[in-house]
């Protein structure tokens, strides 16, 4: 279980402001149901004054979520708009005592509601006045301008914490390398303006590959056997697998190897492993695979897969 | 009652047994000798070792006789079923050459589903069955993923989240007529529903004490006389050389204890229990709108209730009813570590709206109907409050004119 705060159990339990509220004249929709939670902020804004003067709420979510959106509208009700956007998602973590590190997004969501809000209140839609950047995480549709303003505000160093504000890189992980440079270029920056850097840990690097019988199953596994059911049922399949088998038994045995990925149509798809991966012995091997392919089906193209 | 500070005896209402269970006080109180009196090692030859090799037999007569082996000397006591798993995956590919494939589903418990990962990673060619929407298997897709290169099929015997029971007696016979080896992970089935190795072909099985009302670090792994096998921890002869460590005499007098209990309650879960479970059901599907019971109503463990209540988030609803000192588990993305709802949710390809609200209750013979009947009193109030909170349920709530967006839980949108 998650050891939230006095507070935050509170304001979960009790949520001050959480209703509909007709006549509001800001409202900020973010969040989605894939990603597991959304809210919408609504504010009365008095026009002459520009002071914030009710605020609401409906939050689907876990309990910081809820409680995150119950805060900032205690945070900002009395507020000028220019006062309330001066508010960090930090601001509403610590005004509830603290958020575990792995709720922060949930503090984010209040702050880009309030934002969503501001640009509705002045008659911008939500994609006119949000510029997400290149989308880099997308498994929950994170653009980069939300990872480096994550960043940025609360000095964040590791894949790990920007996950942990932003979501970014929580799904399927293939984008780590890119927050990881990410983090790097803001940090340039950071640099410039002061604020040291905490030493960083490289990425690990993957394990050693171990064969798990005597035999050589890695080797024999990628000209005998692939995953896909598609390839299984390719009539090129024996003759792919037999070119495959003789290219791969020439390579050195240095970790080269040439597996197969999948057939179709009659496009082969292949993955270069080890030193073949990159540089002109993989481009030589595709050519020469190319051309034995061609010799045992005229119809036979390869290609590298994704 | 303390909401944060729950157990036997502080209060509390617990409906999380497949995640673990209360020890029972026979199961205590037979253990206690072996941590005062019976001190001695197993494999002593003096009169210390003696009684202790005495208990260590007869436990494993008791555990033979639960899960219907046909030999005492088939189990192995391991230090809990993930040791189990991970032993069964491995010596599979060891006693085995040329043979580098392993099937499994897309519904495991993470002691098969991780370890396979693993095992991927390092040359094993991984095939998951997937379920359908119900989260039931096809035998038919299960017989062709086999071939000569299958070094195993590991398949659960019922599944931990929705409590569905797989076929695994016949999924052996077809795994045995492709002559490929076949184990099953039994956590979720032992000391719930009669079963009986014996009677299919199935080399391989494990399960845990700490689901059946032994305590936590204790575990069994079965193998049938005849199956090649290759430990997975080396360092000493005990367990026929099967598996190196001191035997854990305490806890093996204690798991065999439990499954004799297991045994003569079997009836109780299967009628009384399950009548209980039943009730829940009904009452949560009569009580609450835009419920739905997950996984196969058909042939689920009787002691399992899975409902996804749509448009509110899971761990939400816990924590409420935690507050009420109710405790249950979800397959929301918030309530684990990781961003996304649980693998068995999307491997049945359960909608977003759904999946994050899932609640798995999980009963025991502990279970009273005051304690169901409590549940049933405070779950629509939670339920309702929750939904109030969340801009997707649309219910009886006023319009915004100002609102340039609608929250559609069935979109696949995503805003900032």
């Amino acid at each position: 279980m998650w050891d939230y705060s006095d507070k935050v159990k509170d304001h979960f339990l009790h949520p001050r402001n959480a209703r509909v509220m007709p006549d509001a004249n800001a409202v900020g929709d973010v969040g989605s149901i894939i990603c597991g939670d959304a809210l919408r902020l609504m504010l009365k804004i008095n026009p002459a004054t520009n002071v914030i003067e009710d605020a609401s709420f409906q939050t689907y979510g876990c309990g910081s979520a809820i409680a995150s959106s119950s805060a900032l509208t205690e945070m900002i009700i009395g507020k000028t708009v220019e006062e309330a956007q001066k508010i960090t998602n930090q601001d509403i973590a610590d005004y509830l005592d603290g958020l575990p590190a792995e709720k922060m997004h949930c503090s984010v969501m209040g702050r880009e509601a309030l934002d969503a809000a501001v640009a509705n209140y002045h008659g911008k839609s939500y994609e006119q006045a949000h510029d997400d950047g290149e989308i880099v995480c997308h498994c929950f549709g994170v653009g980069i301008n939300k990872i480096k303003k994550a960043v940025w505000e609360n000095h964040l160093t590791t894949v790990e914490e920007v996950t942990h504000y932003t979501k970014a890189g929580g799904g399927c992980q293939s984008c780590h390398m890119r927050i990881e440079e990410i983090i790097d270029e803001v940090w340039v920056d950071l640099e410039k303006c002061g604020v040291p850097r905490p030493g960083y840990v490289p990425t690990p690097l993957e394990g050693i590959r171990i064969a798990t019988s005597t035999e050589r199953p890695a080797a024999a596994a990628s000209a005998g056997t692939v995953s896909s059911t598609a390839a299984e049922a390719s009539p090129y399949l024996e003759k792919v697998q037999k070119v495959l088998q003789e290219v791969n038994d020439g390579l050195p045995a240095d970790g080269s190897e040439i597996e197969l990925k999948d057939i179709q149509g009659s496009t082969v798809l292949v993955v270069l492993k080890g030193p073949l991966e990159s540089g002109m012995m993989g481009e030589m091997i595709m050519t020469f695979l190319a051309k034995k392919l061609a010799e045992a089906d005229s119809s036979l193209s390869v290609k590298k897969a994704d | 009652m303390d909401s944060r500070n729950l157990g036997e005896g502080l209060g509390g209402i617990y409906l999380d047994n497949n995640a673990t269970t209360r020890i029972a006080p026979e199961v205590v109180e037979a253990m206690m000798p072996y941590f005062t009196t019976y001190y001695g090692n197993a494999s002593s030859q003096h009169g210390f070792g003696v009684p202790v090799e005495k208990a260590i037999e007869h436990a494993r007569e008791q555990v033979a006789d639960l899960i219907g082996a046909q030999h005492a000397d088939e189990i192995i006591f391991t230090s809990c079923a993930s040791e189990s798993d991970n032993t069964a995956l491995w010596t599979a590919l060891w006693t085995q050459k040329n043979k580098n494939e392993i099937v499994t589903t897309k519904v495991e418990h993470p002691a098969i589903i991780d370890t396979s990962s693993f095992l991927s990673n390092h040359g094993v060619i991984m095939h998951y069955l997937s379920v359908d929407k119900k989260g039931d298997i096809d035998a038919d897709k299960f017989a062709a993923l086999l071939n000569e290169r299958t070094a195993l099929a590991s398949i659960m015997w019922a599944n931990n989240e929705t409590g569905n029971i797989y076929p695994v007696p016949r999924l052996a016979e077809i795994a045995a007529e492709h002559k490929v080896l076949f184990h099953t992970d039994a956590v979720q089935a032992v000391g719930k529903i009669q079963l009986s190795v014996k009677d299919s072909p199935i080399n391989m099985l494990s399960f845990s004490g700490h689901k059946i009302h032994a305590p936590k670090g204790i575990g069994v792994l079965y193998v049938r006389r005849g199956t090649r096998f290759i430990p997975y921890l080396h360092g000493g002869h005990q367990e026929r050389g099967r598996r190196a460590g001191t035997e854990n005499v305490p806890y093996i007098v204690g798991l065999g204890v439990a499954c004799e209990l297991a045994k003569a309650h079997l009836t109780e879960l299967d009628t009384r229990v399950r009548a209980l479970r039943d009730k829940l059901e009904r009452g949560i599907v009569a009580t609450i709108p835009e419920c739905l019971v997950m996984g196969d109503e058909g042939h689920r463990t009787p002691n399992t209730l899975n409902v996804a209540f749509k448009f509110v988030e899971g761990e939400a609803i816990l924590l409420m009813l935690n507050e009420y000192g109710i405790a249950a588990s979800s397959g929301s993305a918030c309530s684990s570590d990781s961003l996304e709802p649980s693998h068995v949710m999307q491997a049945m390809e359960i909608p977003f709206s759904a999946a994050h609200g899932t609640i798995r209750f999980s009963l025991s013979r502990y279970t009273t109907e005051a304690e169901i009947d409590r549940t049933l009193e405070v779950l629509p109030g939670i339920i309702s409050r929750l939904r109030e909170l969340s801009p997707y349920w649309n219910q009886n709530k006023p319009a915004i004119a100002k609102a340039d967006h609608m929250f559609d839980p069935d979109s696949q949108e995503r805003r900032a």
